[in-house]
């Protein structure tokens, strides 16, 4: 037995490279876990950019369109609201394909060219009325079919049945292309229009705008409120139980999933106010509520970290408690309190679900212009788009995502370069 | 805006009154040498005349504005000839809204008499005189508040004393509104809740067994009979919720000891900001990526191994949940890691144990309440995320608990029941509010309790 | 200065604060055309509305789907700016919500039929194509199949589609369709449901005798979880579909015409639903679809009036107009410009009582 029994030098290095892969394999899930995170990311952006870049440009196709007054005008007068523009751009394609017949196969044609080619004609002729019956080569977008066509989004070969565009048609593009009269260039419509019910002519200004106003009602609200609800619980409110209360409260209220925010303003604020459905100013109200235990947060933190010998030496020197906070603990806790004011911001940019309870998700093509105009949100158009059946939006959803992705990250940079250009160590 | 000149007046006459205000403390001890005689510093007569002259004024400025819609357009439907007045209400309004549309100058359809346009011109006419004497009324009072307490400025009046307390009390009324949001919350959701409740009993909600919340809406029509079991909801939502914490529990656990214990500096400097990007994406992104990339993915690679995967399967939208909780368990780790003293750690390696024991037998055990806490939180995120679920997870209310079929959540349930539905009379509508009841107070107790733990074991060590 | 520009910034914020609410509390009227109703319908709605907005000085209507039943329960909640100026709706208006109409204020309601639809039951591309009666469809998808024996219901038995009919293929009976709030229920229910419930002698014998209890028979669908309520968006159902081949999905005709790649239509009393099919009405389940207005609205809210005339137009709803390309089917010229010149006038509906 005594002969058996080992040392503990022994012991220990018998069980040495054991305990070394044991080491090793834990360093290694470690370092798998943290890729992880690490690669999703970068499989998500690549994602994101591959599906996403195309969106940002658009194939015209070049039409000579003669601004005939029979079509426009057969009457003799001329009507901007009901003159036929479409039959211009029918007629210039019919040109263009001189041996198309049949009244099935000239709508296929027809279907190349959106319809914001007639748009484009009238704002054309309402400019410089002058170009009536004249004759001239214009750029015109392609629907969104020729367009995903283009961009490789449809694939040819495929059975005609499984695709939205048939031979014909593309023999068509591929003769357009031949000819050189197609083209793809910058998307502006992208940034210029409202939704649309048409891919090829669906912006995203009308949602920016939302947002825009949104955020502005939201940072006007929760930040001079936050930021003094902020001091007044850090400095002012007495040590009870009524502070421990609101203490609490206001942590649960930074967990409480958005989406009851969303009811309370559907309840509140549509039912019980009557404030109008679909308003960044309600869209606003809700955002700042939900900002704002953000803000509060983050302002808490600002001021404790403001070391407590400022205070006691403004004490010192005889200023009040009001003074000692407003002149020397808010000035050097600014720069935090703004770092989470715009943090705050960027979440409320990115929230949603909420925007979804007060009628944010609806169709509206106007872009809007005030706080009580009919709107959507950013996030919320990704959601409309993301479940629109066209292909097409598939790519615009994409786009629209990068856009408020750039938005966001701007607006997390700006709180970096604050906290970094500012904070002071103490 | 008219209203923006006014604002942009009274803010200047504010400033004015700051000035006169500081002005006249000099006055009263005689010039700016003497101030000393004076009980404050001379800014807070200045901000005691400017708090006289904006406040009363800016108060009737907001009752006035909210009030004057409201007179206006009743004293339009007074004017109006008998024939109009006698009109139900809503032709009323209806007429009413078109005389504003053509006040305002807007693009309005048909005929306009001249009974109309007189409305309008008088409607316009009205707001004119009403903005007038908003204007005439609030500046006076600013003028005249700012006259009382230019008056009331005295060597020994205590104008900080009074400066400091209305500025406390606003800051009382900003803490109350987290408050007064929290009531609100309960309130409103209540409400509705109980309406429901006395349509469909207690225990069928929580108990039943099938959701089918909808119901035949004519009289005459034969529908579905509803029934407002809301057992698969909560265990849909418990499934993704699970698959969620089963990824982003130990994937973030792993990160935060990685990142606290082993990698250089350079790396986490790198890694650490990158999974931060990871919390700051929108949710309806992450939506958008589990319904258009992993789900189908998740599809393929299921049927690839012989598999019944659902398009809309609960697997794909708990990965990517998983992805989304991933920073918080991990920060939330990473701060009770480093609330163990150092000494703990150091004792344990002068020991001789390896990083990975001290780790598993030391440090871990230590920061398990701070740990647990920060996956509560983490639980109650996952229980009340919407947009995922919404978008990559089904309606069909499936009671089961195979990752690979769909299942709907609760948070599906709220939006899918009132996007597009404003009637506050149905069980379907308000079963909603009921729902949402239930996710509060759930989630309430996971945050007061992990809130708990994390803060209780914070202050354990310090 | 750093005292300064705090309080500056809290000032500002605060200002800019009340501007918003002195802004907001000076809106004017509603100014835009409000439209509810049909998930069917929003497709072509939203497109006239977006060509309209575009077209005219007016602000683009907003669109919202709601369903056919709870657009009409929005639309008969009353009169004034607060409520929708035309609700869709995939079958025509029932008489008790023309009461509710009435007595929440809005007498004159103005009918429009815009073209018709065919409802489908379609599945994947990929699975097998079948060819169903309207008894199969009743005999499926009812609460309750007559027995064996004259009068007597039993409990829906089938589970598999070749229960119903040993001609169909034996995979699990599972139809993802709308809910009760749908108008598409509401036909589906009525053309297809009761057309197979008719030829049950001893059932039709009873419309004359006991028409709750026929009714109660033919419109009661299963709640055993053969027929899965898919809400109103037909997107989603199509999607689902695609994913499942098993499945079958019940919708309108022109969901099928814009996802022909994806998922295909089965024959019903042995015909396909085309275009033409649908058009010339050999096939059996298709019905009109409307959008109704209140006559209280017209040349009140502005762009109303004009709304309707490009809905009516050619353009729009003519053989060639742009709603056909998005699978409305056409009435015949005579209809389309009777259904015009009542539009023009305004001549409210009368409904045939029942």
């Amino acid at each position: 037995m005594r002969a058996s029994r080992k040392n503990s030098r022994e012991i220990v290095e018998a069980g040495l490279a054991r305990r070394r892969r044991k080491e090793a394999a834990f360093r290694a899930s470690g370092m798998l876990a943290t890729a992880v995170g690490v690669i999703f990311l970068g499989v998500f952006f690549a994602t994101l950019v591959m599906q996403g870049a195309s969106a940002f440009k658009q194939t015209f196709i070049k039409l000579d369109v003669e601004m005939s007054a029979s079509v426009l005008a057969p009457d003799g007068k001329l009507d901007l609201a009901y003159a036929d523009f479409d039959g211009l751009v029918r007629n210039a394609l019919r040109k263009e394909f001189p041996d198309v017949s049949g009244r099935s196969e000239r709508r296929e044609l027809y279907r190349l060219v959106s319809i914001a080619a007639g748009y484009q004609l009238r704002d054309m002729v309402a400019a410089d009325p002058s170009l009536l019956g004249s004759t001239s080569t214009i750029w015109v977008p392609a629907s969104s079919n020729v367009d995903m066509l283009i961009k490789g989004n449809i694939d040819p070969e495929i059975d005609e049945s499984l695709r939205p565009i048939n031979d014909a048609q593309v023999a068509w593009v591929e003769s357009l292309q031949e000819n050189d009269r197609l083209e793809t260039r910058f998307n502006t419509a992208l940034f210029t229009n409202g939704d649309s019910r048409e891919p090829e002519l669906a912006g995203i200004r009308g949602a920016l705008m939302g947002s825009f106003y949104m955020l502005i009602v939201t940072v006007a609200l929760a930040f001079p409120i936050g930021v003094a609800a902020a001091i007044y619980l850090e400095e002012f409110a007495p040590r009870s139980r009524w502070s421990d209360l609101i203490e609490v409260n206001i942590n649960n209220l930074a967990a409480v999933p958005s989406i009851v925010f969303g009811l309370l303003g559907l309840a509140v604020f549509i039912n019980w106010m009557a404030l109008p459905r679909s308003a960044p100013l309600v869209g606003g109200l809700v955002l700042s509520l939900l900002t704002l235990p953000v803000i509060i947060i983050a302002s808490r933190a600002a001021i404790q970290s403001v070391p407590p010998s400022i205070r006691e030496a403004a004490l010192g020197l005889g200023a009040s408690k009001m003074q000692v906070v407003f002149h020397h603990v808010m000035p050097l806790a600014l720069p935090g309190m703004l770092t989470g004011t715009i943090i705050g911001m960027s979440r409320a940019l990115g929230e949603s679900a909420p925007l979804l309870m007060i009628g944010m998700v609806a169709f509206i093509v106007d872009v809007p212009g005030g706080f009580t105009d009919p709107a959507t949100a950013l996030p919320v158009q990704v959601y409309l788009w993301a479940d629109s059946p066209e292909r097409a939006f598939a790519e615009r959803t994409s786009a629209a995502i990068i856009v408020l992705l750039g938005f966001l990250l701007i607006m997390n940079l700006a709180a970096v370069i604050i906290r970094k250009r500012m904070e002071r160590k103490w | 805006m008219q209203n923006l000149t006014l604002i942009l007046v009274l803010a200047a006459m504010a400033g004015g009154a700051f000035y006169m205000g500081r002005r006249r403390s000099f006055a009263v001890v005689g010039g700016p040498a003497h101030s000393a005689q004076l009980h404050s510093l001379p800014g807070y007569y200045g901000y005691f005349t400017l708090i006289w002259c904006l406040l009363p004024a800016l108060g009737l400025f907001l009752l006035w504005v909210l009030l004057e819609p409201k007179v206006i357009v009743a004293l339009i439907v007074e004017s109006l000839p008998d024939a109009q007045r006698t009109m139900s209400a809503g032709e009323l309004n209806l007429l009413v809204n078109n005389i504003q549309n053509l006040a305002a100058g807007d693009a309005i359809s048909g005929e306009i008499d001249t009974v109309m346009r007189d409305a309008a011109d008088r409607f316009n006419e009205y707001v004119a005189a009403s903005r007038q004497m908003l204007a005439m009324l609030t500046l006076g009072l600013a003028g005249l508040g700012g006259a009382i307490a230019l008056r009331r400025i005295r060597p020994e009046f205590r104008a900080r004393n009074r400066v400091e307390q209305v500025v406390l009390y606003l800051l009382i009324a900003a803490s109350s509104i987290a408050i007064l949001t929290t009531i609100g919350i309960v309130l409103s959701v209540l409400f509705e809740a109980i309406r429901f409740f006395r349509e469909v009993s207690v225990t069928e909600f929580l108990f039943g067994l099938t959701w089918s919340p909808q119901t035949a809406i004519r009289a005459d029509q034969v529908g579905s009979s509803g029934s407002f079991g809301a057992v698969p909801l909560f265990a849909g939502t418990l499934l993704i919720t699970a698959i969620a914490m089963v990824v982003a529990v130990p994937v973030g656990l792993m990160t935060a000891i990685y990142l606290a214990e082993y990698s250089s500096s350079r790396i986490r400097a790198v890694a650490k900001p990158l999974l931060e990007l990871l919390a700051g994406i929108p949710t309806v992104v992450y939506g958008f990526f589990a319904a258009l990339t992993v789900a189908p993915w998740v599809r393929t690679a299921g049927e690839s191994i012989g598999l019944q995967v659902a398009s809309e399967s609960a697997l794909a939208a708990g990965l990517v949940m998983g992805i989304m909780i991933i920073p918080l368990v991990s920060s939330l780790s990473d701060d009770a890691i480093h609330a163990v003293p150092t000494a703990m750690r150091d004792g344990a390696l002068g020991l001789g144990s390896t990083r990975s024991e001290t780790m598993i037998k030391v440090i871990l055990p230590a920061a398990l309440p701070g740990i647990v806490g920060g996956i509560l939180l983490a639980v109650s995120r996952a229980i009340g995320e919407t947009m995922i679920v919404v978008m990559a997870a089904g309606l069909a209310a499936n009671l089961t608990a195979n990752p690979f079929e769909a299942v709907t959540t609760v948070t599906v349930q709220i939006v899918t029941l009132l996007v597009g539905d404003q009637e506050f009379d149905s069980a379907k509508t308000l079963a909603a509010f009921a729902l949402g009841l239930m996710l509060f107070v759930v989630t309430l107790c996971l945050n007061v309790l992990g809130l708990t733990f994390v803060r209780k074991y914070r202050e354990q060590y310090e | 200065m750093a005292k300064k520009s705090t309080a500056k910034l809290l000032l500002a914020s605060a200002l800019i604060s009340l501007t918003i609410g002195g802004t907001a509390a000076a809106q004017s009227g509603r100014d835009y055309v409000y439209v509810v109703g049909s998930s069917t319908v929003y497709p072509f709605s939203t497109v006239v509305a977006e060509r309209f907005g575009r077209g005219s000085e007016f602000k683009t209507p907003k669109v919202e789907s709601t369903g056919s039943g709870g657009g009409l329960k929005l639309f008969c909640d009353g009169v004034g700016v607060d409520y929708p100026d035309v609700t869709n709706s995939s079958r025509a208006i029932k008489q008790s919500e023309v009461d509710t109409c009435a007595v929440n204020g809005i007498t004159d309601i103005v009918e429009v039929r815009i073209g018709y639809d065919g409802i489908v039951l379609a599945n994947a591309l990929g699975a097998p194509a079948v060819s169903l009666t309207r008894a199969d469809l009743f005999r499926a998808l009812a609460k309750a199949v007559p027995g064996d024996a004259e009068g007597e219901l039993i409990e829906n038995p089938y589970r598999t589609w070749a229960d119903v009919n040993a001609a169909l293929p034996a995979t699990r009976i599972e139809v993802l369709g709308p809910p009760p709030t749908s108008g598409t229920r509401d036909a589906f229910v009525e053309l297809a449901m009761e057309g197979g419930c008719k030829t049950v002698p001893w059932i039709k014998a009873l419309k004359s005798s006991d028409k709750n209890r026929y009714k109660e028979i033919c419109h009661t669908i299963r709640e055993d979880g053969a027929f899965v309520e898919a809400g109103e968006n037909d997107n989603l159902i199509v999607q689902k579909l695609e994913a499942n081949p098993d499945a079958f999905g019940i919708f309108g005709f022109s969901f099928l015409d814009q996802n022909g790649e994806k998922v295909k239509g089965a024959e019903i009393d042995g015909v396909e639903p085309t275009f033409d099919a649908i058009a010339d009405g050999s096939y059996p389940v298709s019905r009109p679809l409307y959008f109704y207005v209140k006559k209280a609205h017209v040349d009140v809210i502005p762009g109303l009036r004009g709304f309707l005339r490009e809905f009516t137009s050619e353009r729009a709803w003519g053989e060639e107009g742009y709603l056909s390309d998005r699978g409305l089917i056409p009435m015949s010229e005579d209809e389309r410009s009777k259904v015009a010149a009542d539009v023009r006038e305004l001549k409210p509906l009368t409904l045939a009582s029942e």
